[in-house]
C-alpha cells in the first residue's frame, strides 16, 4: 500500500504560498540543490504535482487521450488556449508520465554552466538600467541567471537571454500555414539561426561585440517564390532596445531596414506569428513591462517525449482527422508559473498582454498566449521540447549534442493557433529541409560568417 | 341545397365549437414555431443568383471590402489634418476601433498605424519607416515631417489623405464570424460623434455600417408596424362601428399572422425585414376579406335573423369567391419566388404561405366567430337601403357617379373611348421609366441620410466607393509553390486591361490594382527614382516586387486587391456613382479591356466582375430579365384560375384587363414621380396582380348576381354591384392605403418607404381601374357569362330555402 506522504492539495498550497512570500522553486527542496547535487525532481516536489490521476480526480491516466469528451476534468491544468482548441478546434493531446529527471530538461552544456553558477554561488541581477549582470556588475555570462525565479520580471529575464539554450543553434524549420477552412495555404522552408555575442556558456564575449546579446538569421529556402530572402536581427545588450531588423531581398540585391517598432505583424505572409512571439520573448523583455507571476500550478505541457514519435526527418505525426495539428504529448509539470506583461515600449501595439506558461524547472516557456486590447484571446506560441531520444527504426535514435557524447536538447515543434482568425501555423525542428539543414555541432565563425552579417544575408541570396 | 359548398358550410357551423378548438390547437402549435423566427437581413441574398457577376462576387467575395468600416477625420474649418489636434482624433479612434468586438486587429490602418510606411533609400539599403512614430507629432517640426513622410508615400497619399490635406481615412476589418452588426455600428457611431466638433467633421461608411443602418431603422419598422395596425383598427372600428365588425378582422388576421410566422419559425427560413411591409399587406388583406365577408354576413342576416343560420349562408355563398380571391393573391406573391433572388424566395414561401393561410381563417374561423359574436345593432347602417348615411351614403354617392358614366347608351362607349386613348399614353409613357434606382451611396436610405451624405463626402475626397471588380482569377489556387498574382501574366494582364480601360471615352475616376503595390515596392527597393516602378516582364522580376511587398506584413493589408493567398487579384476602376448610365460605362470599358487580352491564360481566368457597379447591373438585369416573366405567369396562373371559376374565357379576360393596364399605370406614375424600376417595383407589380384580381372577382361576381335579380337589366346590375360590392371594395383599398401608406411617411428607410409608395399606388390604381374598367369593360361587351347562373363564384342566394330550414328546425323542437 502506498502512503502518500502529503495530502493531495499540499503542493498547490505551498506553490499559492510561495506566490505570497516570494519563494523560489521547489517545494520540498530549492531547485538550485537539486541541482547542484543531480537528485531527482521528485525531492523537490511532492508526487501529487506530477499525478495526472490526483489533478483530475482519477478522471485522466497517462496513456489517455483528453479529447473535447473529457477536457472539462482537465481545464484547470491547461493553459486557455489549450482547452480551446481542444474543446472548440477538434485537437486531441496524450498524456505521457512525467520527466523527473532535470538533465532530460536541458542542453547539456547549459546544465553543466549552472552547475558551475551553482558551485560558485554565482547568480544574476539587475543594474540600474534593469538589464542583467553578474555579481561584480559585468554583463551576464551564460546559464539561467535566476535558477530559482522569484519575481516576474526574473522569469522574463530567463527566457530572453539565450533562448535556444546553447551559444549557438542553427534550425532547419519547415512550416505550413492553414486556413480557418483547414486548407493548405503556405508552405516554408527556412534556417533559423542563434549565435549568442553575450550571455555564453564560456562566459566569453564573440569576436569583442560587447555591445551586442545576440544575432539571429532566418534564411527562407523554400518555396520557389521566396528563395533567398533571409532576415538579420542584431540584440542590444540592453534589453531596453529594440533589435534592428534587416532584410534581404536576391531580386533587388539590398538590404531593406524594416521598421524596428513593428514587431505585430507576420515577418512573413501567411504566418500566424508576429516577432514579438517567438520564445515567447521576441522582444528585449524590458521592451515590456509590468511583469507579473500572476498563478504557480502544477499544469499540462510538452516539455519532453515529443521526439521519439517523428519520422526520420524529425517531423511529427499529424493528428489523424486534423491534420493541422501535431499528435502531441503533454505531462504533468509540477510548477508552472504564469507570468504576465505588457507592451509598454509599444504605444500602438494591438495586444495588450501576454500570459506566459513557463516551467519553474527550466524557465523554458511552453505556452505563451497573446490577448488583444479587448482581453481576447488572440493566439498561441505553443512550443515543445525535449531530448533528441527515441524512435528510428529501432527506438533507440538518438541525436547527440555539442559535446558529441549527450543526447541533443531543444525543441520539436512549435504551433502558433490562432483563435480569432482560426488560422493555423505549424512548425517543427527538422533534421533537414529543402536547402537547410539542423546542426548542433556548429563551428561558431563559419555560422558567423555564412549567417549573420548583412554581407551574409546577399551571399545567401545569391546561392 | 345540398351542394358540396352549403354541406361544408353546414358541417363547420353545426360543429363551431369543435372546429374553434381545432383552430386554437393548429394556433399554438404555429405559435410554439413564432420564437424561432429569424428576422434578418443577408445583402448576398438580395442580389440575384443566376447572374454570372453575382456569382463572381460569391467567389471573391474579399473584392470590394464588404466587412470594412471606414471612418473619414475631415476638417471643417478650413485647415489641414496636420495638426495635434487632428492627429490626435485619428490616433484615438484608431486605437479605440480597435477595441470594438469583432474587429480584426490586422486590418486596422491609418497614418497612425505602423502599416502606413514610407521609405527612403539610405547608404546602408532602403529604410521603411511608419510615417508617424510611437506618438502624436508635436510642433510644427515634427508636423512638417509627417506631411513630407505622408507625401513619400503614394498609397497613403492616395488612399489615406485626400489630395486637399483636409481629410484622412481610418479603415477597419472585421471578423465574418465575429462580427455583431448592431454592436459595431452603436460602438462606431459614438466613437465618430465623441470626436466630432466644430473644426471636424466625422463620416462612417462601409458594409458594417450600412447594415448597422438598416437593423437601427428595423427597429423603427416595428414601430411603424404597430402604429399601421393601429390606424387599420380605427379605420374598421369607424367603418364598421360594432364590436363583431372590429374583432372578427382583427382575431382572423392575428391568428393568420401567427400561422405566417409560425410556419417560418419551424422551417428556420430567416426573414428579410426590408420586406415587412408585405405582411403589413397581407393583414390588410386579411381585414378586406374579412370586410367584405362580414358585410355580407350582415346583409344575409338581416334577412334571415339568426346568427347561426346567417353564419352557415354566408359562408356557404362567400367560400367560393373568397377562395379563388385569396387563391389569386397567394399565386401572384407565389410568382414572386420564381426571381432568383433568394430573400425573395423565401419571402414568397412565407408570404404565400401566410396568404394562403387566410382560406381556414378567412373562411371558416370568421363564420365561426360571427355565430357566437353578438349581433350588431348598425347593421341598417352598414348594409345601405334608404337609411345608408355618413362615410357608407358618401361612397355610395360616389359609387353612383361612377355607375353614371358606365351605364347608359352611349355614355360608356364615350367613357370607354376616354379610358382607351388615356391607357395608351400611359402604356407609351411607362416604357419611359429607367431601369435601377441609383442613389450615390445605398438606395436603402433616403439622399440626404447620414449615410449617404457621407459616402458623397469621401467620394469627394477619396477614390470612388462605387467600384467595378475584374478579376484575376488563378487556375491553380491551391499552388503553395506559385503565387499567380505575383506572376508576369498577372502582371501583363492588369497593365493591358488598365491601358484599354483608361482610354475609354470615360474612363473610372482611379484605378488600383496588385500591380501598383509591386511597382512601388520595386521602386523602394530599386532606391525610390520613379523609373524603377515599371517591372521587368519575367516571373522572376515580378515575384520579386510582389515579395517585396509581402514580406513583414500581413497579406489581409492587401485584401483589396489580391487574396489572402496571392492568387486571385482584382484590378479595381473606382467610379462616383452607379447609375444606369455610369454602369453601362463602366461595363463597356471593362468589356472592351476584357476582350483586348481574351479571357483564358496558362495560369489565370480574366473574369467579368464584382463590385458595387457589377452588382447593381446584376439587379437592373434581373428586373429586365424577370419583369414580364413574373407578370406574365402571374396573369396565366390567374388566367385558368379565373376560366374554370366563370368557366369562361372571356371572364378572365375581362378580369386580367384592368389589372395589366394597374401594371402600366404603375410603371408610369413611377416615370413621372422619378422613380427607377427596380425589382422591388416589380414586385409590388406582381402583388397587384393579386390584390387587383381580388376586386374584380368580388365585383364580377356580384354583377353576375345582380344580373339575374335587377331582372336581366345590365344597367341597374352594374350599379347595384358597385354600390354594394364597389362599396367594400372603395373600403377595403382605403383600409389598405391607411395601412400602407404612412410607411412612406414615416420610414427613414428609404427602400420601405419606397415599397410603402408605390404599394399604395398599385392599391390606389386598381381600385380605380377596377370600379371603372372592369363594369365598363362589361357594359361595353355584355358577355354572355354573366347571364349563366351555374357559375361557382356567383354570390346569388335564395336566403328562403334558410328561412323554410329555420322554420323546420323550430317546429321540430315544439313537437319534440
Amino acid at each position: 500500500m502506498h502512503i502518500r506522504k502529503y495530502d493531495l492539495n499540499f503542493g498547490r498550497r505551498e506553490l499559492l504560498k510561495g506566490i505570497a512570500c516570494g519563494a523560489g522553486t521547489g517545494i520540498l527542496m530549492p531547485i538550485e540543490k537539486v541541482m547542484a547535487k543531480d537528485m531527482p525532481l521528485t525531492n523537490a516536489y511532492p508526487d501529487e504535482l506530477y499525478s495526472i490521476e490526483a489533478q483530475t480526480k482519477g478522471k485522466i491516466s497517462v496513456g489517455d487521450y483528453i479529447t473535447k469528451a473529457n477536457v472539462e476534468h482537465a481545464k484547470h491544468i491547461l493553459d486557455p488556449s489549450m482547452y480551446d482548441q481542444i474543446k472548440n478546434a477538434g485537437r486531441r493531446i496524450k498524456i505521457k508520465a512525467p520527466t523527473t529527471d532535470l538533465r532530460q530538461l536541458f542542453n547539456h552544456a547549459y546544465y553543466e554552466a549552472m552547475q558551475r553558477n551553482i558551485a560558485e554561488g554565482r547568480t544574476g541581477k539587475f543594474n540600474a538600467d534593469g538589464n542583467v549582470v553578474d555579481p561584480q556588475g559585468n554583463p551576464w555570462g551564460g546559464g539561467v541567471p535566476f535558477i530559482s525565479p522569484k519575481t516576474g520580471v526574473e522569469v522574463w529575464a530567463n527566457m530572453a537571454m539565450s533562448w535556444g539554450r546553447a551559444d549557438a543553434n542553427t534550425y532547419a524549420i519547415k512550416q505550413w500555414d492553414f486556413g480557418a477552412d483547414g486548407k493548405l495555404e503556405y508552405q516554408y522552408d527556412f534556417q533559423w539561426v542563434e549565435l549568442q555575442m553575450q550571455a555564453r556558456t564560456d562566459r566569453k564575449v564573440f569576436r569583442g561585440y560587447d555591445k551586442e546579446l545576440r544575432r539571429q538569421t532566418v534564411y527562407f529556402t523554400n518555396s520557389a517564390d521566396v528563395r533567398g530572402t533571409s532576415f538579420l536581427s542584431n540584440w542590444s545588450v540592453d534589453q531596453r532596445q529594440i533589435p534592428d531588423l534587416y532584410g534581404y531581398l536576391p531580386e533587388f540585391r539590398r538590404v531593406r531596414q524594416f521598421p524596428a517598432n513593428q514587431r505585430f505583424e507576420p515577418l512573413i505572409p501567411g504566418a500566424t506569428w508576429f516577432l514579438t512571439d517567438p520564445w515567447a520573448a521576441g522582444d528585449p523583455f524590458l521592451t515590456w513591462g509590468n511583469h507579473k507571476i500572476v498563478e504557480r500550478k502544477p499544469m499540462l505541457i510538452a516539455c519532453s517525449g515529443n521526439f521519439s514519435g517523428t519520422d526520420d526527418n524529425w517531423q511529427p505525426k499529424e493528428q489523424e482527422g486534423n491534420p493541422i495539428f501535431w499528435e502531441s504529448e503533454y505531462e504533468m509539470a509540477p510548477d508552472i508559473i504564469v507570468t504576465s506583461c505588457e507592451p509598454v515600449a509599444f504605444p500602438r501595439s494591438p495586444v495588450s498582454k501576454k500570459l506566459v506558461y513557463v516551467d519553474a524547472r527550466n524557465s523554458v516557456p511552453c505556452g505563451c498566449v497573446r490577448y488583444d486590447r479587448q482581453g481576447k484571446l488572440w493566439a498561441n506560441f505553443e512550443m515543445a521540447f525535449g531530448q533528441f531520444v527515441g524512435g528510428g527504426k529501432d527506438g533507440k535514435r538518438v541525436v547527440m549534442s555539442a559535446d558529441g557524447k549527450t543526447p541533443a536538447w531543444s525543441w520539436t515543434y512549435v504551433m502558433i493557433y490562432d483563435h480569432q482568425n482560426k488560422r493555423m501555423s505549424r512548425t517543427h525542428h527538422a533534421k533537414k529541409g529543402v536547402g537547410t539543414e539542423s546542426l548542433f555541432q556548429i563551428d561558431e565563425d563559419w555560422l558567423f560568417e555564412t549567417y549573420c552579417t548583412q554581407q551574409a544575408l546577399q551571399s545567401l541570396g545569391r546561392a | 341545397m345540398e351542394n358540396l359548398r352549403f354541406k361544408i358550410a353546414r358541417w363547420i357551423v353545426s360543429h363551431r365549437a369543435q372546429v374553434a378548438c381545432v383552430f386554437l390547437i393548429i394556433t399554438i402549435g404555429f405559435a410554439i414555431g413564432v420564437p424561432r423566427v429569424d428576422i434578418r437581413t443577408i445583402f448576398a441574398d438580395l442580389l440575384p443568383s443566376d447572374d454570372p457577376f453575382v456569382q463572381t462576387f460569391k467567389d471573391h467575395p474579399n473584392f470590394g471590402n464588404p466587412l470594412t468600416i471606414t471612418v473619414m477625420v475631415k476638417r471643417s474649418d478650413g485647415g489641414n489634418i496636420y495638426n495635434e489636434d487632428t492627429l490626435k482624433k485619428v490616433w484615438d479612434l484608431t486605437r479605440n476601433i480597435d477595441l470594438i468586438e469583432g474587429v480584426d486587429h490586422d486590418r486596422i490602418v491609418s497614418i497612425t498605424t505602423e502599416k502606413a510606411n514610407y521609405a527612403e533609400a539610405t547608404p546602408m539599403g532602403v529604410e521603411m519607416q511608419p510615417l508617424m512614430g510611437d506618438r502624436i507629432p508635436k510642433g510644427k517640426q515634427e508636423l512638417d515631417a509627417l506631411q513630407r513622410n505622408v507625401e513619400r508615400s503614394p498609397m497613403a497619399r492616395t488612399y489615406l489623405v485626400s489630395s486637399d490635406e483636409t481629410s484622412t481615412l481610418i479603415r477597419a476589418g472585421f471578423h465574418e464570424h465575429l462580427l455583431d452588426y448592431g454592436h459595431v455600428f452603436d460602438e462606431i457611431q459614438k466613437l465618430a460623434k465623441d470626436a466630432e466638433d466644430g473644426g471636424h467633421t466625422i463620416h462612417v461608411v462601409g458594409q458594417p455600417v450600412l447594415t448597422g443602418w438598416v437593423y437601427l431603422l428595423q427597429e423603427q419598422t416595428y414601430t411603424i408596424f404597430a402604429v399601421t395596425v393601429g390606424l387599420l383598427i380605427i379605420a374598421l372600428a369607424f367603418y364598421m362601428r360594432n364590436f363583431a365588425g372590429v374583432v372578427t378582422p382583427v382575431v382572423c388576421s392575428f391568428v393568420a399572422a401567427i400561422w405566417g410566422f409560425g410556419l417560418v419559425g419551424w422551417l428556420k427560413s430567416p426573414i428579410e425585414p426590408l420586406l415587412m411591409v408585405v405582411p403589413l399587406l397581407l393583414v390588410a388583406r386579411s381585414f378586406s376579406h374579412c370586410v367584405q365577408y362580414t358585410e355580407r354576413y350582415y346583409e344575409v342576416f338581416s334577412e334571415l335573423k339568426d346568427r347561426k343560420l346567417a353564419s352557415e349562408a354566408t359562408l356557404a355563398v362567400m367560400m367560393a369567391p373568397s377562395v379563388f380571391g385569396i387563391i389569386t393573391d397567394m399565386v401572384a406573391i407565389m410568382c414572386i419566388g420564381v426571381a432568383p433572388i433568394p430573400a425573395m424566395q423565401r419571402f414568397a414561401l412565407f408570404c404565400g404561405f401566410w396568404a394562403f393561410f387566410l382560406i381556414p381563417t378567412g373562411v371558416m374561423l370568421i363564420a365561426v366567430m360571427l355565430s357566437y359574436l353578438p349581433t350588431p345593432k348598425n347593421i341598417d347602417d352598414i348594409i345601405g337601403g334608404d337609411r345608408e348615411k355618413g362615410v357608407h351614403g358618401f361612397q355610395k354617392r360616389v359609387l353612383e357617379g361612377v355607375a353614371s358614366l358606365i351605364t347608359g347608351k352611349r355614355i360608356p362607349k364615350i367613357t370607354a373611348t376616354i379610358v382607351c386613348i388615356v391607357s395608351i399614353v400611359v402604356i407609351i409613357l411607362s416604357r419611359q421609366v429607367e431601369i435601377g434606382n441609383p442613389t450615390e451611396g445605398s438606395n436603402l436610405l433616403w439622399d440626404n441620410s447620414e449615410f449617404n451624405v457621407g459616402v458623397r463626402d469621401v467620394n469627394d475626397h477619396f477614390p470612388g466607393v462605387n467600384s467595378l471588380e475584374i478579376i484575376l482569377e488563378a487556375k491553380d489556387p491551391d499552388n503553395v509553390q506559385q503565387r499567380a498574382a505575383r506572376t508576369e501574366e498577372a502582371y501583363a494582364l492588369t497593365k493591358e486591361i488598365l491601358r484599354v480601360a483608361l482610354s475609354q471615352e470615360h474612363p473610372a475616376k482611379a484605378a488600383r490594382s496588385f500591380s501598383d503595390f509591386m511597382e512601388e515596392g520595386s521602386r523602394l527597393y530599386s532606391g525610390g527614382h520613379p523609373a524603377w516602378l515599371s517591372l521587368d516582364p519575367t516571373d522572376r522580376s515580378v515575384n520579386a516586387a510582389g515579395v517585396a511587398v509581402a514580406f513583414g506584413q500581413n497579406p489581409l493589408n492587401f485584401a483589396d486587391v489580391t487574396d489572402f493567398q496571392f492568387q486571385h487579384s482584382a484590378i479595381s476602376l473606382f467610379y462616383r456613382d452607379n447609375k444606369q448610365e455610369t454602369i453601362e460605362r463602366a461595363l463597356i470599358a471593362a468589356q472592351a479591356a476584357v476582350d483586348a487580352v481574351g479571357t483564358d491564360h496558362k495560369g489565370i481566368t480574366v473574369r467579368m466582375a464584382s463590385g458595387t457597379i457589377a452588382l447593381q447591373h446584376a439587379m437592373n438585369s434581373v428586373v429586365k430579365r424577370y419583369e414580364w416573366i413574373l407578370l406574365g405567369l402571374a396573369c396565366l396562373a390567374i388566367f385558368f384560375i379565373a376560366s374554370y371559376m366563370y368557366r369562361s374565357f372571356v371572364a378572365s379576360l375581362v378580369l386580367l384587363v384592368p389589372v395589366v393596364l394597374a401594371n402600366f399605370y404603375l410603371t408610369a406614375t413611377m416615370s413621372v414621380l422619378g422613380i427607377g424600376l427596380d425589382i422591388n417595383s416589380v414586385m409590388v407589380a406582381v402583388l397587384g396582380v393579386g390584390v387587383g384580381i381580388d376586386y374584380g372577382i368580388y365585383l364580377l361576381s356580384r354583377i353576375c348576381e345582380e344580373y339575374h335579380a335587377q331582372g336581366e337589366d345590365w344597367d341597374r346590375a352594374i350599379t347595384e354591384a358597385l354600390t354594394t360590392t364597389g362599396k367594400a371594395i372603395m373600403f377595403t383599398a382605403s383600409i389598405m392605403l391607411i395601412g400602407i401608406m404612412p410607411w412612406y411617411f414615416l420610414s427613414d428607410l428609404k427602400f420601405m418607404a419606397d415599397m410603402g409608395l408605390l404599394l399604395s399606388a398599385i392599391m390606389l390604381i386598381n381600385m380605380v381601374l377596377a370600379l371603372l374598367v372592369l363594369p365598363l369593360i362589361v357594359s361595353v361587351l355584355k358577355p354572355k357569362f354573366v347571364t349563366r347562373t351555374d357559375l361557382m363564384v356567383g354570390e346569388g342566394i335564395d336566403l328562403s330555402w334558410f328561412s323554410e330550414e329555420k322554420t323546420r328546425e323550430k317546429e321540430q323542437g315544439v313537437s319534440a
